[in-house]
C-alpha cells in the first residue's frame, strides 16, 4: 500500500525549469567562450579579422579576458545594460544591437502576422471546402511552396524585382539621410521591407495553411461541429468561431515559436537583401570575432526563448481550458 | 443574415440597378467570397507597388551620393580618417590643401599661385583673399605655419616632413615653407597632400588621435562635414555656402554603402560608383558615363630577398621568366588589365622608361636557369637541390584596391606557372592583415601585394624599393645595391625636372635588372556616374594627392 | 498495420512523386562525378563563357565548367542530409528508446537534456561553429545531427512509453527478456513509420542549411556547393547568366528540397492521425524549424 500520496508536481513548472536551465547553460557559454578556447585568445581571434588592434586595446582586452571576475558579476553587468564596447564597430554594444532590433522586429513580426492570419484564414476556408477542386489546388500550391527553400525564394524575388526590374532596392532598411516628412520616411521603410518581407512570407505561409488546414480536418470532424450546423448557426461562424478556435492553437505556437527564435530566424534572408537587422549584426561580428556582440547576441537569443516559451505554457493554460483542468 | 441583407441594401442604393457590383454582392456562391478577399489583397499590393515614390532620385544637384563598396572609413579629419585613399578622399572634402589637381595638373587649392626659390631652399606660396573657416573664423598664413610645426610634432601619415625646416608667414596672405635641402616630391607630397588645420583649435590639442569633439572637424573645404554613421557606413556633408572658389553645386553630399553599384547607380540610388570593368558595356548602354583610369595601380610579387635562394638576382630573374603576365590577367581578371612595367613605375606615367628590361614568358629559359644554379631535376619535374626539393610559399589575400575589395585567383594561376617551370608552390590564402603581418616581418618566401600611387610623384618608388620605408607592406625594401639606394636620395633633392627624369629612368632600369619584386599587371580602375545630375566626375591627372586612383575629386562639385 | 500503410502511401501521388525525385537526385548525386565532363576544380577554361557544347552551363567567373560544379555540388548537398539526418536519426531513436524504456532517472535527464537542445537555435550555433574553427562538413553535419535529435526521440519516446503496456511487450518481459533485447526486437521494429518521418525531416533541414551555409560563405572556399553557387551566381546579376549559372542552383536546391518535403508532409499525412502523439508544442516545433 503507498504511504501518503504526493501531489504530483504540476508539469509546467519542469518546462520552466527545462529552460531556465537551457538559458543558463547559454550564458555560461558565451561567458566562458573565451576561456575554454585554446592558446591566446585575443591574437588568435583578432588575427583573422579586419580589426587591428592599437597595443592598448590588445593589452586592454587580454585583461579583460583574462580577469576572472565570475559568473556572478557578469550575469549583473547584463542586467545592467552594461555590454562592453564593440572593437569592430568602436560603439557600445547595447547601441548596436538596440539599432538592428527594430529592423528585426519590423520585419519578422509584420511578416509572422500575416503569415498568420492569411495562413489560418487560408487554411479554415480550405477545409471548409474540403474535396473540391480549390481546396487541392491550395493544397498542392502550398505543398509546393513548403518544398522551396527561403534562399531560392529570397535570391529569386531580389532578383527578379530588384536587380532586373528594379522596383524596389537590393539593400538597406531605409535611403541613407532621407530628407522628407514622416509619411515619405514611412513608404521608403516599407519600400525597403517589402522585399524580405514578401520572402518571408511565402516562406512562412504555406506551412501555416497546411497546419491550419490539417488542424481544422481533425476538428471538423468532430460531434459538436454537426450540431452547430443543425442548430443553423451561419457558415461563417461555424467555420470561425467554432471550428478555428481549436485550430487556432497550433498556428499561435508557431508564431511565437518562430519570433523566439527571431535573431536567427530571418538570417538568410537578411542576408540575401542586406538588411540592416539582427542576423546581419551576428554574422558582421562573427567575421570581424566582435566578442562583445557575439556574447550579447547569443544571449538575448537564449533569453527571448525563455520568455517566449514560458508564457506560451502560460497562455496555454488560459486559452485551453482543458489543459488547466487536466490536473 | 441581417448584415447581409443591410449590404445589400446599401450597394443597391448607390450603384445602378443591375451593374455589376450589385450582380456580385447578390451572389451567394461561397467562392466569391473567397475571391473577394483575394481581390482586396491584390488591390492593395499593386497600388501599394505603383505609389512608392523614389526617394532615391531627388531634383537636380540638390543632392549627390556617391556609392562605396566598405562604408566605413573612419572620421573625415587628418587624424582619424583610415589610412587608405578613400579615407583621405574623404577627409578632403572638409579640409583644403595649398595647392590641388584636377583633370589638367596642378591648380590653387589655399594658394592662388605659388614658386620656388632656389637660393633660399623654400616655396613661396601667395595665398588666397577672404577665405573662412566653417566656424567663421578668417583664414590667415598663421594657420598654414601653425600646421606645418603641428604635423611636424604630431606627424600626419600622409605628409612627410622630413625634408621641411620650417614655415613663416609673409603677412596674412604669404607664406614660405623652407626645405631642409631640395626636395622634388615637396608639392606633390606636401603641397599637394597636406590639409590645413585652423590654428585657433589645434593648438589646445595635444593627443590630435583621441580628440573627438565636433571641432575637429573645421576646415575650410567647399563641404562642411554634418554626420558619420560608422555602423551603416554612410556620410553627410553640407554645402559651404561661402568657400572661396565659389558654391559648391550640390546643397547635400552624401557617401552610402552599397554592394552592387551597378544597381544602385541604375535605380539612382547613387550618382557616382567604383565600377567592375565588365559593368561598363551595360553602363554605357543605359546612358551612364563610364570613366577608366590610367593605369596607376599595380599587383606585384613581393619576394624576401633576404633569404636564400631569393637572394639571389638570377633566381629571381628565373621566377620572372617563369611568370606570364598576360595569362593571369586572361584566366584572374577575364583580360581586364595590362601587363606591368618591370621598371614598377606606370607607362602613363611622364617619367616612363621604355627601354627596361623585359621577361617573355619563358618555361624553359627559367628552367634553365635554375639548373644553372645547381638544381636538378627529379622524377617528376620538380628541381631540387642536395636533396632539398625547390618549395616556396606564396601568401595571397583580399586585396583593396581604390577601396573595393576583392578575391582573385592571382595565387593559383602564378602556383601553376611556378610549378610548371619545375618549383614547388604551397599556397597561402589569409586575411591581409595577417599577410602584411607576416610580410613586415619578412616571415614569407613570396607574397601577392597590390598598391597604387604608380601615377603620383615618382617618388613613389623611393617608397616602394627603398629600405628606409620598413613600416610599409607593399615596399621591397630592396638596400642590396648601393647604386639604387643613392638614385633615390639623388632623385629626392633634383630640382630641376629633364636632370631628374634621368636618374628615375636610371631606377627604372636597375628594378628591372634587379627584380627586387615583380610587378605582375596594372588593374582596370573604372567608375561611373549619372550625366543626367549634370556634374561632370574624372580621374585627377597623376592622381589624387599623392596618388589616389579615386575619380572623386571635390573640384567637379567646385567651380 | 505495416501493410496497410504501404498500402496508403502507395496510392499517395505526392508520396511517389517524392520518393521518385528523391531517387532520381540520388542517383545524379551518386554518380555525378563520373558524368562531369572536368574536374570542377579546374579553372583553366575562359571565364563567363556562354553555354555551348563543350560547357554545357556555361563556365563561371573563376574558369570553372558550371554543368560539373552544379553535379558536385548536389552531390555534397545531399551527402550532407543524409549524414545528419541518419545521424539525428540513430542518436533519437536510441535515447528515445532507452528513455522511454528505462524510465525514471534516466528519462528525466535525456528529457530535460532535449529540451536545453530544443531552446538553442541551431543556426546560430552552426554559424558560430563554422566561422570561428572551419571544421569540415562532415563534422558540422554531425553537430547539427546533434542539435536537432530531440524532437525524434520525444515522438520515439512517446510512442515507447505506449508499447510498454502493449500485451506482447508484457510477455516479452515476462518470458525474461532482457533490456536491450527487448528493445531490438520488440519495440525497434514497431517505430518504423516514425523512423521514416524523422530521417525525412532532419535530412530536409540539414540540406537546408548546408545551402543557408554555403551561401553565407562559412565552408572551404574549394568545396563546391549549391548555396555557393547561387551566391557568386548572383554577384554577376548584371551579367546575362541567369540563365545558366544563377537558375540550375536554385532549381537543383528547390527540387531536391522540394522532393523530401513532399515525402515528409505526405508521411506525416498517412501516418500522423494514427502513430503521433506527444504534445502540441513540440509537434508545431518539430515543424517549424
Amino acid at each position: 500500500m503507498d504511504a501518503v500520496p504526493r501531489k504530483p508536481k504540476p508539469r509546467w513548472l519542469l518546462g520552466v525549469v527545462s529552460f531556465l536551465a537551457a538559458a543558463l547553460v547559454m550564458i555560461y557559454l558565451s561567458y566562458a567562450l573565451p576561456r575554454i578556447l585554446p592558446g591566446d585568445f585575443v591574437t588568435a581571434a583578432y588575427a583573422g579579422s579586419h580589426v587591428t588592434l592599437t597595443a592598448e586595446q590588445e593589452a586592454s582586452l587580454q585583461s579583460l579576458y583574462s580577469q576572472d571576475t565570475g559568473f556572478g558579476s557578469y550575469l549583473l553587468r547584463l542586467v545592467t545594460l552594461d555590454w562592453g564596447y564593440s572593437h569592430a564597430f568602436l560603439a557600445p554594444v547595447s547601441e548596436l544591437f538596440l539599432g538592428a532590433l527594430p529592423w528585426t522586429l519590423l520585419l519578422l513580426g509584420t511578416a509572422n502576422l500575416i503569415a498568420m492570419s492569411a495562413g489560418f484564414v487560408t487554411g479554415v476556408e480550405a477545409a471548409w471546402r474540403h474535396g473540391t477542386r480549390t481546396e487541392k489546388g491550395l493544397i498542392a500550391g502550398a505543398t509546393v511552396l513548403e518544398g522551396i527553400p527561403e534562399i531560392c525564394t529570397g535570391v529569386v524575388l531580389l532578383f527578379i524585382f530588384a536587380l532586373k526590374l528594379q522596383w524596389f532596392p537590393a539593400a538597406g532598411a531605409e535611403t541613407a539621410y532621407a530628407e522628407g516628412g514622416l509619411f515619405t520616411r514611412v513608404i521608403d521603410v516599407l519600400h525597403h521591407l517589402a522585399l524580405p518581407l514578401c520572402t518571408l512570407i511565402l516562406a512562412y505561409l504555406p506551412g501555416n495553411f497546411l497546419l491550419t488546414r490539417n488542424s481544422m480536418m481533425m476538428v471538423m470532424k468532430a460531434p459538436y461541429m454537426v450540431t452547430a450546423r443543425a442548430k443553423g448557426v451561419p457558415p461563417r461562424r461555424v467555420r470561425y468561431v467554432h471550428a478555428a478556435r481549436n485550430a487556432l492553437l497550433p498556428v499561435v505556437t508557431r508564431f511565437g515559436l518562430r519570433l523566439a527564435f527571431m535573431i536567427t530566424g530571418a538570417l538568410v534572408v537578411e542576408r540575401i537583401n542586406s538588411y540592416p537587422g539582427l542576423g546581419t549584426l551576428l554574422f558582421n561580428a562573427i567575421q570581424s570575432r566582435d566578442l562583445p556582440v557575439i556574447q550579447a547576441v547569443v544571449l538575448f537569443s537564449s533569453l527571448i526563448v525563455l520568455a517566449v516559451i514560458l508564457s506560451m505554457e502560460g497562455l496555454y493554460r488560459m486559452i485551453d481550458p482543458r489543459i488547466r483542468h487536466a490536473r | 443574415m441581417i448584415r447581409e441583407k443591410r449590404i445589400r441594401a446599401v450597394v443597391a442604393f448607390f450603384c445602378p440597378k443591375n451593374s455589376l457590383i450589385q450582380e456580385i454582392s447578390m451572389k451567394k456562391r461561397p467562392v466569391s467570397h473567397l475571391n473577394r478577399w483575394v481581390g482586396i489583397l491584390l488591390f492593395i499590393l499593386v497600388s501599394g507597388i505603383l505609389s512608392v515614390p523614389d526617394l532615391g532620385a531627388v531634383k537636380k544637384v540638390e543632392e549627390i551620393r556617391i556609392g562605396d563598396g566598405k562604408g566605413d572609413w573612419g572620421d573625415p579629419n587628418p587624424y582619424r580618417h583610415y589610412p587608405r585613399g578613400p579615407g583621405y578622399v574623404r577627409m578632403s572634402w572638409v579640409f583644403d590643401t595649398l595647392v590641388w589637381k584636377d583633370r589638367n595638373g596642378y591648380t590653387p587649392g589655399l594658394a592662388r599661385s605659388w614658386k620656388y626659390d632656389p637660393e633660399n631652399q623654400s616655396f613661396i606660396f601667395e595665398l588666397q583673399k577672404g577665405v573662412k573657416w566653417h566656424d567663421g573664423t578668417s583664414f590667415s598664413s598663421e594657420d598654414v605655419v601653425f600646421t606645418v610645426e603641428y604635423f611636424k610634432k604630431h606627424p600626419y601619415q600622409w605628409v612627410p616632413m622630413e625634408a621641411v625646416a620650417g614655415a613663416q608667414g609673409d603677412g596674412p596672405e604669404r607664406v614660405i615653407i623652407k626645405l631642409k635641402k631640395p626636395y622634388s616630391p615637396f608639392l606633390a607630397y606636401v603641397g599637394g597632400t597636406m590639409p590645413v588645420i585652423p590654428k585657433h583649435i589645434w593648438e589646445k590639442v595635444n593627443d590630435p588621435v583621441r580628440y573627438h569633439d565636433q571641432k575637429a572637424f573645421t576646415g575650410t573645404g567647399p563641404y562642411k562635414f554634418v554626420d558619420f554613421d560608422k555602423a551603416k557606413g554612410t556620410y553627410l556633408y553640407e554645402a559651404n555656402r561661402e568657400y572661396f572658389l565659389g558654391e559648391p553645386k550640390a546643397r547635400r553630399l552624401i557617401y552610402m554603402k552599397t554592394g552592387k553599384p551597378l544597381m544602385s547607380l541604375l535605380s539612382n540610388k547613387a550618382d557616382l560608383v567604383n565600377i567592375q570593368p565588365d559593368m561598363a558595356k551595360i553602363l554605357k548602354e543605359k546612358g551612364m558615363t563610364v570613366l577608366e583610369n590610367k593605369k596607376g595601380w599595380n599587383k606585384k610579387l613581393m619576394i624576401n630577398h633576404k633569404k636564400s635562394p631569393f637572394n639571389q638576382k638570377t633566381f629571381r630573374k628565373a621566377l620572372a621568366y617563369a611568370i606570364n603576365q598576360q595569362e593571369i590577367i586572361d584566366k584572374a581578371h577575364r583580360g581586364f588589365g595590362s601587363p606591368a612595367s618591370y621598371g614598377l613605375l606606370s607607362p602613363d606615367h611622364e617619367f616612363y622608361n621604355p627601354n627596361t628590361l623585359t621577361y617573355k614568358p619563358d618555361s624553359l629559359r627559367a628552367r634553365e636557369i635554375l639548373e644553372s644554379l645547381g638544381y636538378t631535376r627529379d622524377a617528376s619535374g620538380f628541381y631540387e637541390k642536395d636533396g632539398k626539393p625547390l618549395q616556396v610559399e606564396i601568401l595571397a589575400s583580399n586585396i583593396s584596391a581604390a577601396g573595393e575589395s576583392s578575391t582573385d585567383r592571382d595565387g593559383e594561376i602564378i602556383k601553376k606557372q611556378l610549378e610548371d617551370a619545375g618549383i614547388g608552390v604551397k599556397l597561402t590564402n589569409m586575411e591581409q592583415t595577417t599577410t602584411d603581418d607576416r610580410v613586415r616581418k619578412w616571415e614569407f618566401d613570396l607574397a601577392i601585394s597590390g598598391h597604387g600611387g604608380l601615377l603620383g610623384d615618382a617618388t613613389i618608388l623611393n617608397r616602394m624599393i627603398s629600405p628606409r620605408f620598413k613600416g610599409s607592406v607593399n615596399s621591397a625594401r630592396y638596400g642590396a645595391n648601393p647604386e639604387l639606394l643613392g638614385l633615390f636620395d639623388a632623385q629626392n633633392v633634383e630640382m630641376d625636372v629633364g636632370k631628374r627624369k634621368a636618374l628615375v629612368w636610371k631606377i627604372q632600369e636597375i628594378h628591372a635588372d634587379d627584380l627586387p619584386a615583380i610587378p605582375l599587371y596594372y588593374s582596370v580602375s573604372m567608375s561611373a556616374y549619372n550625366p543626367g545630375k549634370g556634374i561632370q566626375w574624372y580621374y585627377t591627372k597623376g592622381d589624387m594627392a599623392v596618388g589616389i586612383p579615386i575619380s572623386q575629386n571635390k573640384m567637379s562639385l567646385v567651380e | 498495420m505495416h501493410v496497410k500503410i504501404l498500402r496508403d502511401l502507395r496510392r499517395n501521388r505526392w508520396f511517389l512523386t517524392g520518393l521518385s525525385l528523391i531517387g532520381f537526385f540520388f542517383v545524379l548525386a551518386m554518380i555525378g562525378p563520373s558524368l562531369a565532363p572536368f574536374d570542377p576544380q579546374d579553372f583553366s577554361f575562359n571565364p563567363l563563357s556562354p553555354p555551348a557544347f563543350k560547357h554545357l552551363l556555361g563556365v563561371n567567373d573563376g574558369g570553372q565548367d558550371i554543368f560539373s560544379e552544379l553535379l558536385y555540388s548536389l552531390r555534397n548537398t545531399v551527402l550532407f542530409g543524409l549524414l545528419s539526418g541518419s545521424a539525428a536519426l540513430v542518436i533519437g531513436v536510441l535515447i528515445g528508446a532507452f528513455s522511454g524504456w528505462l524510465g525514471g532517472f534516466p528519462d528525466a535527464v535525456f528529457m530535460r537534456l532535449a529540451d536545453i537542445l530544443l531552446a538553442i537555435p541551431a543556426i546560430m550555433i552552426l554559424i558560430i561553429v563554422a566561422a570561428v574553427f572551419r571544421p569540415s562538413p562532415s563534422v558540422l553535419a554531425l553537430i547539427l545531427a546533434f542539435m536537432t535529435w530531440p524532437t525524434i526521440s520525444k515522438a520515439i519516446r512517446a510512442q515507447t512509453l505506449g508499447l510498454k503496456e502493449s500485451l506482447h511487450v508484457k510477455a516479452a518481459v515476462q518470458m525474461g527478456g532482457g533490456n536491450w533485447h527487448i528493445i531490438r526486437r520488440h519495440l525497434l521494429p514497431e517505430m518504423f513509420p516514425l523512423y521514416l518521418i524523422g530521417f525525412a525531416a532532419k535530412t530536409r533541414m540539414a540540406m537546408f542549411m548546408e545551402a543557408s551555409l554555403a551561401f553565407l560563405g562559412l565552408f572551404d572556399p574549394g568545396r563546391k556547393s549549391l548555396g555557393m553557387m547561387i551566391s557568386y551566381a548572383l554577384k554577376y546579376y548584371y551579367l546575362d547568366i541567369w540563365w545558366n549559372w544563377l537558375l540550375p542552383p536554385i532549381l537543383c536546391l528547390s527540387f531536391v528540397i522540394m522532393a523530401i518535403t513532399f515525402v515528409a508532409i505526405s508521411l506525416e499525412n498517412v501516418l500522423d492521425p494514427r502513430l503521433k502523439e506527444g504534445s502540441l508544442k513540440e509537434t508545431v516545433m518539430e515543424k517549424t524549424l
